[in-house]
């Protein structure tokens, strides 16, 4: 026995390798990165009944061609003494495109143990897989796991324990109907993919070519093969000329041939594949229809915004009790226990409001992320970008962009979320950067108390406004973008629709757990010191600390930039700090309004009145109100948008260029529609 | 004929595919190379495609649609292609 057995895990993304990969190694993880190159390498230990093994966790891949780094880095370590015995994880759901990888695999030459994942989901599509009639054809042990329910993992360590010590593979039985070779050597009892004649011939040829010019080499079959499909790196490292056995690349011919014996292998494996199938094509008539598709998404998308605002919001308003209530008993308890002010107003100004506002729209966030993850987990969400994808190239974006910049009329924070289901990095970005154009529902206070205040009868109408403006302002971004990089109707989409199954509980329940896990820890710490610092910006100011935020930095600061904000009709120190404290979360900008004019119940009809004489007094009219909602909504999103956009990006400096370009669309728009409504005021009066 | 001028519920062989390496490779990865079968299932819309090819349902953008050459398949049950 092996001191320590190395076992590379590998498999195509989204195969539920890392998951199987945690399962076995626990918190006991190395995370690294390649040499020389930023791909994650992640190594772990574990024992099985005192056998040692090394974990090594490759990056998810389709294929060992050496097209992009990931496969490179994946390939060479493979090859290397780093691993012994190769863990082929499959996503059994998909066998089909995941046995492409295992065929690969196989053909290095080294142990491989399969791995099949998410046997659940192949229960619940109700399709069978031929556990005994699988390892048989392919001569590899195929050992059903759980990752999620860490089940089969110490048969799975069992097998390449066993499988380990033993360098031939077992006996390989393949009934091809057709495939009988007139070869001269006839392989298809010892090699799992066997190719046509021609190229079989050719392998051979190349074998024997490279036993005398380079001995030593191993996994000879493998390299012939690359050579064969003129692969870069292994046809560099070749010297010998054989141009006269390749004359072609083979690639072609030899990813079909795999694809072929893969149609093989199902047709003996997968049961009741073409009940679903049909099931499926039935649903697909309907929901991916050239007339229907687009108002049934419509529809269902409404039905989940009517959730997610209806049942979220009612169980936000218990959220805000309980947290009052909270926030009431602890500066009870602090006044009790006669703690400094300073203290008492930082914990419950500071963080109970700030970090506690957050976490109340924790139902919201759980409501829609569970419809979300439903459409999800049934296939529908694939069909999605089919069904939008004509109108989204049109701006330069996939057709999955469009869930992300709908759930921005929500809250931004987890439509912000939803955009890392877009592929491309650049079209994660552009959607990142128009999200937060889509008014989200804590902007709407602004609009209702300054458009019933300065509007009366037209209100409505000036709050649906800011809506098609936001929108406008998103998809003229978005056309702009598409215009200088080029991407202008990309029409690119490359998607697999899966078949339609009933959700399953416990995907959907580790779906949701996620996402809020995620929204609670990063967001929270990011918000958690934001909110200090904003108390700390509008509680101190030069002479230290104040509770007449007038005094405060925050006043300092509004006042030094109101030459910045006169020609936008906003030239009002009040209301700059009011936008300042918006930054935390927008809903504040009326809170810190009433606080900063000194007017109670901001929201009543005479807190209105008392309000639109103040402003008046200043000078600030309806021009001003409306200069002040587009500003709103166009200007940073709130701190929780923020963080979670630079958590999405992982970049700063992209996430300070989003915040950049949107205070200068506010600052922009702003300006024009001040001048032009009084202009209009101007003509008319 | 291109993909995207490809009849519903109609099987297709690719003849070629004639775009970037990087989509390419992909699709090849996928399974979709010359000589694939590859069945049109909604061809619907002016833009994206939906179809079938190794047994998995995808949507194809139109740009793709419209530069993977097939051939009409002579014969459809036919399940041994080249």
């Amino acid at each position: 026995m092996p001191d320590t057995i190395n076992v590379g895990f590998i498999g195509n993304p989204n195969c539920g390798k890392t998951t199987l990969f945690n399962a076995f190694t626990g918190a006991n993880l190395k995370v690294a990165n390649w040499p020389g190159v930023t791909v994650e390498k992640k190594e772990g230990r574990t024992t099985y009944k005192g056998q040692e093994f090394k974990l090594i966790d490759l990056p998810g891949i389709y294929s060992l061609t050496s097209y992009t780094m990931e496969e490179t880095v994946s390939r060479e370590c493979i090859l290397s003494d780093e691993v012994d015995v190769i863990v082929d994880v499959i996503d059994t759901s998909s066998l089909e495109r995941n046995l492409y990888l295992t065929l690969q695999l196989l053909e290095l030459g080294k142990p491989v143990v399969l791995a099949l994942n998410m046997m659940d989901i192949v229960e619940e599509r109700g399709m069978e897989i031929d556990l005994h009639r699988l390892p048989e054809m392919l001569g590899t042990p195929a050992i059903p796991v759980s990752a999620r329910k860490k089940t089969g993992l110490s048969i799975l360590l069992h097998a390449v324990a066993h499988h380990n010590e033993y360098h031939t593979q077992g006996p390989l039985i393949h009934h091809h109907k057709d495939k009988h070779s007139l070869h001269l050597h006839n392989h298809h009892d010892e090699y799992a993919m066997v190719y046509e004649d021609y190229i079989e011939d050719k392998i051979d040829l190349i074998i024997n070519e490279l036993t005398k010019s380079n001995p030593g080499l191993t996994h000879k079959r493998w390299h012939a093969i690359k050579l064969l499909e003129q692969d870069k790196t292994v046809s560099a490292n070749q010297l010998t000329d054989l141009t006269a056995i390749i004359d072609r690349s083979y690639e072609k011919d030899i990813i079909n041939q795999k694809y072929d014996f893969i149609e093989e292998i199902i047709s003996e494996v997968l049961v009741n594949k073409s009940r679903q199938e049909a099931s499926t094509d039935k649903i697909d008539r309907y929901l991916t229809d050239k007339w229907l598709g687009l108002p049934i998404f419509l529809g269902i998308m409404a039905l989940v915004f009517f959730l997610t605002f209806t049942i979220g919001d009612w169980l936000k308003g218990y959220f805000e009790i309980g947290l009052e209530a909270f926030s009431g008993l602890v500066s009870g308890t602090l006044g009790s226990i006669h703690t400094n002010a300073m203290l008492t107003s930082l914990i419950v100004d500071g963080i109970i409001s700030g970090v506690g506002g957050i976490l109340t729209f924790l139902p919201n966030i759980f409501i829609l992320f569970l419809a979300l993850a439903v459409l999800e987990d049934s296939g529908y969400m694939a069909r999605v970008a089919f069904i939008m994808d004509d109108i989204m190239s049109r701006l330069g974006l996939s057709g999955r962009a469009f869930l992300p910049l709908l759930l921005g009329f929500g809250c931004t924070v987890p439509a912000v979320m939803a955009s890392r289901a877009l592929e491309h990095k650049k079209d994660r970005f552009k959607t990142i950067l128009i999200t937060p154009f889509m008014s989200c529902s804590a902007r709407l206070p602004i609009y209702v108390l300054f458009s019933s205040m300065f509007f009366g009868k037209h209100a409505m109408l000036v709050c649906y406004s800011m809506y098609l403006l936001g929108i406008i302002i998103a998809i003229g971004t978005a056309y702009v973008l598409s215009k200088i990089d080029g991407s202008r109707a990309e029409h690119a989409l490359l998607i697999e629709l899966p078949e339609y199954k009933s959700p399953n509980a416990h995907t959907i329940a580790i779906y949701v757990w996620q996402k809020i896990k995620d929204y609670l820890t990063k967001a929270g710490t990011v918000i958690f010191i934001a909110s200090v610092i904003m108390w700390g910006i509008l509680n101190f100011g030069p002479c230290g600390y104040v509770t007449d935020i007038s005094e405060s930095f925050g006043s300092w600061i509004g006042k030094a930039v109101v030459p910045l904000f006169r020609p936008i009709g906003l030239g009002y120190w009040q209301i700059i700090v009011a936008l300042i404290a918006g930054i935390a979360a927008k809903e504040v900008v009326v809170s810190s309004c009433s606080v900063l004019f000194g007017i109670q119940n901001i929201t009543t009809a005479r807190g209105m009145e008392a309000m639109v004489a103040a402003l008046g007094g200043l000078g600030f009219g309806a021009a001003n109100a409306y200069a002040l909602m587009v500003f709103c909504l166009l200007y940073v999103p709130c701190t929780a948008a923020i963080a979670t956009i630079h958590r999405e990006l992982k970049s700063w400096k992209y996430t300070a260029g989003i915040l950049v370009y949107q205070l200068a669309a506010a600052w922009i728009v702003s300006f024009a529609v001040y001048h032009l409504i009084n202009l209009l005021q101007h003509y008319t009066a | 004929m291109t993909l995207k001028q490809g009849k519903n519920h109609t099987a297709y062989q690719v003849v070629s595919i004639n775009i970037e390496l990087k989509l390419e490779r992909r699709l090849q990865a996928l399974g979709l190379t010359d000589g694939t079968k590859i069945t049109v299932l909604n061809n619907d819309k002016k833009g994206a495609v939906t179809v079938r090819f190794r047994g998995t349902r995808f949507a194809l953008g139109k740009r793709i649609a419209d530069h993977i050459e097939v051939k009409e398949a002579l014969d459809t049950c036919q399940t041994q292609s080249m």
